[in-house]
């Protein structure tokens, strides 16, 4: 077995012998891999190979019937999403989230955890502390949309943007959250190439300074250039892992391809 | 800039719904003015108008931070004033089959810890599932309150209702005789018509004073709420509850809190009316209640507090001035009548506005964190109804 081949010595996330059938479907099937700190790691397979449900396995959206997760050596399974976040784990999702009636920046306000202004008694009792987070909140929520050249969106309403912008709003909120490992669910699907190229450019440098990733992407190119190792994922389980060009001349990674997932 | 500084300016700087809410507001205000000068609109009336203005500001209020802030689906508003009503009318009348003659002030904190209470039964099993459980249970929940009222006459009085109600200030200081120490005045603006205003003027006047604290201090806590981050996630909850869990939101806990907080103003609204009116009864409990609140904020824009207050006064304008209607122009009778009317201005919103009259426009981040930063306000014509900090929502 090719499963978890790598040797993972500081694993920030840990999937094990994860399983979800929805009816007779398993969509997940035994599925065992691990995130190494520090690295972008790539999730692929075909259509239907079960990629968006082990994210919601792991980030507790869905309840797994057998397995377990551990985000930062804490077994997390059965926790709620919110549970799971606290331990630094933070996922997109495939379809990008629009709010409605927020502007942009105030839409990326929501992204920072544990803000004493989300205490409806701190809102009346230490007003002050709400203010000088909500500042620092601000200040930093302006910094990242510089960082990733989209400030001039700042006031603008959220549902105006692009897709492309949009996704790379995400991003930046989730970034906002200050995870220790995100997931991202096909970060540049549907994106024009030059915002793809610059959602690149900013998941490289995010991971430089200290962020893992784990990415979803139909993108073979984008995947490709930016992941290290891959994960190759057919109707619910590894079938390998492996560098980019390991991965590209493995068979049984066309077959499945070329099989279309049957 | 505030409207005083600068009320051009200020003027200006509204949106055009603003301008018209402004206009037809202080045309409506001259209406009544004159209305009362004539003699034609009773001083007492009007202030128990006014009351009731309150009241369902209050009750829209309530709504508005359940449905307009996260989404919440509460189809349950005439029970939780009932419960209010009931529960302060139980705690202080003299016919009160159980406990009464209490202080309103020991009525109005057992009618909130009774709301509360409810609000948590009704939350905890439902709160977790979708938005749709919510609203079928509160469907069940409004009618099984109004049959309990009805029919538990050791606890209620049953089909009688409770009397003898006191005012809301008795056994205060100075304030339980201020009615009958005020002298009676008699006030001649237009020669033949003198306005009287006696003890029940000065008992109105207490009551509207009361009203207008209550609606006030929901009205500045709800805005600093909506504002803050506190807001930011259940309006969040409301969009798309699944992106505020990926963001490590306890969303539940968010529901819970928004829930009870819109809870406990129906019920403070219920309180109010059971000290204005006397009396409360089972048709008290009915869902028309319910319906007026949906309209009012659905009407003055989800999500919006001053949207909500505008909701709460339309619908009593309606509601009062279709008896008005009948007893002077035209003999319909007023029930229909209303249904009318309200059926026709939800189709008009509806059609030409559905979002409301009076929409939350700002930006909403907590204003100082926004003066703090010296952002440039500039909003090009984009967003100009998304412009930031300290408007008026
Ligand atoms: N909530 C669900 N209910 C039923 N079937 C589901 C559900 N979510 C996913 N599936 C099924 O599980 C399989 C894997 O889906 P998914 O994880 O979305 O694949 P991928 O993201 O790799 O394209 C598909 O056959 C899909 O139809
Ligand atoms: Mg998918």
């Amino acid at each position: 077995m090719s499963e978890g081949a790598l040797p993972k010595e500081d694993a920030v996330l840990r999937v094990d012998d994860l399983q979800k059938s929805f009816g007779g479907l398993a969509a997940t099937d035994h599925a065992t891999f691990a995130v190494e700190r520090g690295t972008i790691t790539g999730l692929i397979g075909p259509n239907g190979a079960g990629k968006s449900t082990l994210f919601n396995l792991i980030s507790g959206f869905y309840e797994p019937d057998g397995g377990t997760v551990e985000v930062n050596g804490t077994d997390v399974t059965g926790m709620e999403p919110y549970e799971v976040a606290e331990h630094g784990l933070i996922r997109t999702f495939q379809t990008p989230r629009k709010l409605e009636g927020m502007t942009v920046r105030e839409a990326m306000l929501v992204g920072p955890r544990n803000q004493p202004g989300e205490s409806f008694i701190k809102l009346f009792a230490t007003p002050g502390s709400v203010s000088e987070s909500e500042s620092a909140n601000l200040a930093d929520a302006e910094r990242i949309l510089e960082d990733f050249e989209i400030d001039h969106l700042a006031t603008q309403p959220a549902t105006d943007i692009s897709g492309g912008q949009m996704k790379l709003v995400e991003l930046a909120r989730a970034m906002l959250a200050e995870p220790e490992v995100l997931l991202l669910d096909e970060p540049v699907a549907g994106v024009n190439p030059t915002l793809a190229k610059k959602l690149k450019e900013q998941i490289r440098r995010l991971n430089e300074q200290g962020t893992t990733f784990l990415l979803i992407e139909h993108d073979m190119e984008f995947v490709m250039d930016l992941a290290d190792p891959i994960v190759v994922l057919d109707q619910g389980h590894v079938l390998t892992e492996g560098t980019p060009e390991g991965v590209r001349n493995d068979d049984r990674v066309i077959d499945a391809y070329l099989g279309g997932g049957t | 800039m505030s409207f005083l500084d600068d009320p051009k300016g200020a003027f200006a700087d509204l949106t055009r719904p603003e301008r018209w809410v402004l206009g037809v507001s202080v045309a409506f205000m001259l209406f009544l003015l004159g209305a009362l000068l004539t003699g034609a609109l009773g001083p007492t009336y009007f202030l128990f108008l006014v009351g009731l203005a309150g009241m369902y500001a209050l009750l829209s209020f309530g709504l508005n931070a359940q449905w307009g802030f996260t989404g919440l689906i509460n189809f349950s508003v005439a029970a939780f004033f009932g419960i209010g009503a009931y529960g302060s009318a139980l705690m202080t009348a003299e016919s009160s089959p159980i406990a009464g003659g209490f202080n309103p002030l020991v009525g109005l904190v057992v009618a909130l810890v009774v709301a509360l209470v409810l609000a948590l039964l009704i939350g905890i099993p439902t709160l977790r599932l979708r938005a749709d459980y919510l609203a079928i249970a509160s469907l069940g929940l409004a009618e099984v309150v109004r049959l309990v009222v009805l029919n538990e006459r050791w606890l209620t009085n049953g089909s009688a209702g409770v009397r003898g109600i006191p005012s809301f200030f008795q056994g205060w200081p100075v304030l339980s005789t201020f009615p009958e120490t005020m002298p009676g005045l008699r006030l001649v603006v237009i020669p033949g018509s003198p306005i009287i205003l006696g003890t029940s003027f000065w008992q109105s006047l207490l009551n509207v004073l009361l009203v207008l604290t209550f609606a006030g201090v929901t009205f500045f806590v709800l805005r600093r709420a909506h504002q803050s981050p506190w807001g930011r996630v259940l309006r969040t909850i409301r969009s798309d509850e699944d992106l505020a869990r990926a963001l490590g939101k306890n969303t539940y806990s968010f529901k819970m809190q928004s829930f009870i907080l819109g809870s406990l103003i129906m019920a403070l609204a219920g309180v109010f009316y059971t000290h204005l009116n006397l009396y409360v009864g089972p048709g008290d409990l009915d869902p028309i209640t319910t319906f007026y609140a949906w309209v009012a904020v659905i009407l003055g824009g989800s999500g919006s507090n001053r949207g909500a207050l505008f909701g709460g006064i339309v619908i009593v304008t309606i509601r009062e001035g279709t008896r008005f209607l009948n007893d002077v122009a035209l003999p319909i009778d007023p029930a229909p009548m209303r249904l009318l009317l309200i059926g026709v201005v939800i189709v008009a919103v509806m059609r030409y506005r559905p979002q409301g009259i009076l929409p939350p426009q700002r930006e909403l981040i907590w204003p100082s964190a926004v003066d703090d930063r010296g952002t440039p306000e500039t909003p090009d014509s984009g967003v100009r109804e998304q412009k930031g900090g300290g408007g008026d929502e």
